[in-house]
């Protein structure tokens, strides 16, 4: 762990449209123990009307790793994900879809809009709360970010 | 000879002639007009002679047919087939019985075949031909044809309505199970007894309710998420279907024997499905003893059939049948565990493949599961 995360939380945005699903990842998120900061949404516009507001004013942190659902009304996350990936202040954040689809479909369609990984939720609650905990550990501990040089 | 001997035998033959013309325009007149086919002649297009049962099909008397043109009597739609017909039977002399609708007196309907002839009638060219009324059998047809395709129909949209509602299910189940199972991660024994076993209850039931969905969505995706067949490997799919029950066959200590089997038309991962099925029982349902499975393959004609024996606790042949229906079970639960979906995937896979599926088995002798596989490579609807 570098010195840049044990000064501030890290930041999570959770954009899921159900409620239940949210709060699951957000208990899953409790459950990691680490010092984080969570932010959610409930679709696209909540989502990007968020990260745009944020990246407006540069004392505010833009989040370090979004968890995004995919099936959500007004914008989904396919439509929020292209936003994102065309956007020049914050291409650079690590999107995870976290969704219930096992489609093939959708885990080719979001890989070509350069989703940085595609993960199902697992059924089962504990495997969930595993799943979470290692999307943490890998984007927000193994791997070196932009968002730390910031 | 006198001449009056001769004349009477003139007399004599000339009545003989006389009867025997008689007697032939009556074998005629039977033969025609009282013949339940309808009978004609056609020249130039119109009727030059008909008999009483065509008339009596088109719905006219026999007279208002003579002189009329036969065409005006078939439906619209139908007269080109009728033309066409004509034509193939002045090139090749003689038609083969074809089908179209004409339209009686009464203005309906009617299906008939016909079959024509050239001739030559009066010294002209013309066409013999014979009539009958199929409308009976045409709607007998059509209804078939009709009652297939709803079956057809509502076949599609059982198993889709099977896959909508196991796939959509899932979502608010997961709900139930995960939130049932924080309460119980984060409340037993902090509530009473009474609230740690309802608790209990609520998790085993929505996990239940997890594997019979996940299942069932399997069991419908046979039908509709099934690939196009390609040569198989089935020495392949057994060995696929051991490695997936790896963990399984070393913990009873069990040994797979297989002959060499044979390369049929099918869908791999349905058929590694099936073995692992098969042969996933023959461990589950085993005996004291270490479990023995032998699979072998024999090829007659087209059909391959298979069939996997086992040392284990064997079937009441009172169950024969029933064990290939949807969540069928012969024990409790805690005895066994399982959906009882196991075998209704096997059999819906073969029958996807155009063989049947059944097994031979007494209680305590271990049971041998048969089914075939059509290596001429239809899918069977």
């Amino acid at each position: 762990m570098n010195s840049q995360t044990a000064e501030r939380p890290i930041e999570i945005l959770v954009v899921d449209d159900n409620p239940g699903d949210l709060r699951l990842t957000v208990e899953a998120l409790k459950d990691s123990r680490l010092p984080n900061r969570l932010y959610t949404a409930r679709d696209g516009i909540e989502a990007i009307t968020l990260l745009r507001r944020k990246s407006k004013y540069s004392n505010t942190h833009l989040p370090d790793l979004i968890l995004l659902d995919l099936n959500m009304p007004r914008m989904n996350g396919l439509q929020l994900l292209a936003e994102i990936k065309e956007d020049l202040a914050l291409k650079h954040i690590p999107v995870v879809i976290l969704t219930g689809s096992k489609e093939r479909e959708d885990i080719v369609k979001t890989y070509n809009l350069h989703a940085d990984c595609y993960v199902t939720k697992p059924i089962d609650l504990e495997q969930f709360i595993k799943t979470v905990k290692s999307i943490i550990n890998f984007w927000l501990i193994s791997i070196k970010l932009p968002t730390e040089e910031r | 000879m006198s001449q009056i001997s001769k004349m009477n035998q003139r007399i004599v033959k000339s009545e003989a002639m006389t009867r025997e013309i008689k007697q032939s325009k009556e074998l005629f007149r039977i033969l025609f007009y009282r013949s339940p086919i309808g009978t004609y002649i056609i020249q130039n297009g119109h009727f030059r002679l008909v008999n009483r049962q065509l008339a009596y099909i088109l719905g006219y008397e026999e007279d208002e047919l003579v002189g009329k043109p036969a065409l005006s009597f078939v439906l619209a739609e139908d007269r080109d087939t009728v033309r066409e017909n004509a034509v193939r039977m002045l090139k090749g002399g003689c038609s083969l019985g074809y089908e179209f609708r004409i339209v009686n007196k009464q203005a309906k309907v009617k299906w008939v075949m016909e079959t024509v002839v050239p001739i030559y009638y009066r010294r002209k060219r013309a066409t013999l031909g014979s009539l009958i009324d199929i409308t009976e059998r045409k709607q007998m047809e059509e209804r078939l044809k009709q009652i297939t395709a709803e079956m057809q129909h509502s076949n599609t949209e059982l198993e889709q309505f099977a896959y909508v509602i196991s796939h959509d299910l899932q979502e608010p189940l997961r709900m139930v199970s995960s939130y049932t199972q924080l309460l119980a991660k984060r409340y037993s024994n902090k509530l009473d007894s009474d609230a740690d076993e309802f608790i209990s209850y609520a998790v085993n039931g929505a996990k239940r309710m997890q594997t019979l969905l996940h299942d069932l969505l399997e069991y419908s995706r046979v039908g509709t998420r099934g690939k196009p067949f390609i040569p198989v490997n089935c020495e392949h799919v057994v060995e696929q279907a051991m490695a997936n029950l790896k963990i399984a066959i070393e913990e009873c200590n069990a040994s797979v024997s297989y002959d060499v089997l044979p390369t049929v038309m099918g869908d791999e991962g349905q058929l590694v499905r099936l073995f692992q099925n098969l042969i996933g029982n023959a461990l589950k349902f085993r005996r004291d003893e270490a479990p023995l499975v032998n699979i072998v393959a024999k090829r007659r004609n087209n059909v391959v059939t298979f069939s996997i024996k086992d040392n284990g606790i064997g079937i009441d042949p009172q169950h024969r049948q029933s064990i290939f229906e949807i969540f069928r079970r012969l024990h409790t639960r805690e005895e066994y565990p399982g959906t009882g979906m196991g075998l209704a995937i096997c059999k819906k896979i073969v029958e996807r493949h155009g063989g049947h599926i059944s097994v031979q088995s007494q209680p305590g002798q271990g049971s041998t599961f048969y089914f075939s596989v059509d290596t001429a490579g239809g899918e069977s609807e």
